[in-house]
């Protein structure tokens, strides 16, 4: 995991080419900013998954689990 | 005071085009009949907003069931007010939790099987006019015995021409846990519910969280979100009994142990749960997105942990291909690993009564316990607006198969289930 993180940080900090706005169409389609996942799903992966982080910084709680 | 200057600007540019919108004969007439006045009238009217934003509404209904007979029934509604050109957009969603159990836990605790009904609604607005903007967000979640409210801020700041954005935001959140069930009824009675004046447990919790989005190339964009958070009160559940045991059965606890052999092997003592009083937690969650000619790669991955010892990955990728103009098709992965909490027990020891010498904390959550859980599956989106504009109204259908694999616990050492969704969005 500290591999996936090091290559991450290292594509963010090395492929730092600039993109002019006239080059953005692929950027600006639906999918890739679409929230696919969908409020319950998120909610199912919350419950049953030991983590959190990542999301809204609003969110409320639950009981449940 | 701009956040909300732009905001009411937003709202007022809306109703001023849904009136013009809702009496179009009535404002033809008038204008006939005062010709004179009609150049003046088109002068005032330039002076008005234009209404330039966009409004979309959704419908969701999802479902979700395993075999450990939990099954929960979600319909939620949300919509979006949003105006590129002022930069300020509303969100907002409510949801319906409908959760019916029989789970090993609430057969382990001799509780009928129940049902329990969860409201939870949302509402974000964000303001952006340039490269500085600002969001403020709220949400609620009630049900029969907790109530948790959550609000929080954000700013983004956006530099080198939009090729970079950071971000800032702070989250505040406050649950006040309660207790239902028929051991707080009269015998005969329907189960009912302690009165929040009478049991109650307040856990608050506050977040930070620090984001880099960075376009790294015309098809990609990539970003990192740590976030840090602190939990404080007492977080423990109030229907959750921990069975005891003498040191040498502890030890010999088979994985996954039955009711049956649990209850003819524990001592009498069977205290509630007990957690630390409160939890320091991090995580990084790096995100890239890519588009390619045809098909959009979706990648996520989240590392976590806190001071009770709990350390998690979790990956989570998807494929979405365009399939003609109005199909686009997915497969979705998502895998989850996680260690356990530094007090977690398959079995916990206790003494001999009176004094029973209890360990401090003890947990009967499967989700603080060693495990691993893999999704898989995929999803469709139909788009069904005019030739022109098809994405202007879609179906979305998802189906996912979740399992999972408890590594050290009693009753159960796995769970199948799955979710599945189908929303319609349509733009207004």
């Amino acid at each position: 995991m500290k591999l996936v993180f090091a290559i991450t940080l290292f594509a963010l900090a090395a492929a730092c080419t600039h993109v002019a706005p006239y080059e953005r169409g692929k950027l600006a389609h639906p999918t890739m900013n679409d929230e696919v996942s969908g409020p319950a799903a998120e909610h199912v992966y919350a419950v049953h998954e030991g983590a959190t982080g990542g999301g809204s910084v609003a969110e409320s709680g639950c009981g449940c689990n | 005071m701009r956040v909300f200057a732009g905001l009411i600007a937003l709202a007022f540019a809306s109703v001023a085009h849904a009136q013009e919108e809702a009496n179009p004969a009535e404002q033809s007439v008038s204008r006939k009949d005062h010709g004179e006045h009609v150049a003046s009238e088109r002068t005032a009217s330039s002076t008005k907003l234009d209404d330039t934003s966009t409004k979309r509404a959704a419908f969701t209904v999802a479902t979700y069931a395993d075999d450990d007979h939990v099954t929960v029934f979600t319909p939620s509604i949300s919509g979006v007010i949003e105006n590129v050109l002022e930069g300020a957009s509303l969100k907002g969603r409510y949801i319906v939790d409908v959760v019916s159990a029989a789970s090993a836990d609430v057969v382990s605790t001799a509780s009928p099987r129940w049902s329990e009904i969860r409201h939870a609604g949302s509402l974000e607005a964000k303001y952006k006019p340039k490269n500085f903007g600002v969001t403020i967000a709220g949400s609620l979640s009630t049900e029969p015995d907790y109530f948790s409210f959550g609000v929080g801020s954000e700013m983004t700041l956006d530099l080198n021409d939009k090729n970079t954005t950071l971000a800032a935001g702070f989250g505040f959140g406050h649950d006040d846990v309660g207790r239902c069930g028929a051991e707080n009824s009269p015998a005969g009675t329907p189960a009912s519910c302690t009165s929040f004046g009478v049991f109650q447990r307040v856990v608050n919790r506050t977040s930070f969280n620090f984001g880099l989005t960075q376009l790294l190339g015309t098809a990609t964009v990539g970003a990192l979100v740590l976030d840090v958070g602190l939990d404080s009160g007492d977080q423990s559940k109030p229907y959750r009994y921990i069975p005891m045991f003498q040191t040498d059965v502890a030890h010999a606890a088979p994985l996954g142990a039955s009711l049956a052999w649990v209850t003819a092997n524990r001592l009498p003592e069977r205290p509630l749960e007990q957690l630390p009083l409160s939890k320091r937690r991090v995580s990084i969650t790096g995100r890239l997105a890519h588009r390619f000619d045809g098909s959009t790669l979706k990648l996520e991955e989240r590392i976590y942990g806190d001071n009770w010892a709990l350390f998690a990955s979790t990956t989570d990728a998807r494929w979405i291909f365009d399939a003609g103009k109005r199909v686009a098709l997915w497969p979705h992965a998502r895998f989850h690993a996680q260690s356990a909490v530094s007090f977690w027990k398959r079995a916990y020891v206790s003494g001999d009564a009176p004094g029973w010498d209890l360990p401090t904390f003890r947990t009967g959550d499967r989700e603080m316990g060693p495990l691993w859980t893999t999704t898989a599956g995929g999803g469709m989106y139909f788009y069904l607006g005019s030739a022109a504009e098809p994405q202007k109204s879609r179906l979305t259908i998802q189906l996912d198969g979740i399992y999972t694999s408890f590594l050290d616990d009693l009753y159960l050492t796995s769970r199948s289930g799955a979710i599945g969704s189908i929303s319609f969005e349509v733009e207004l």
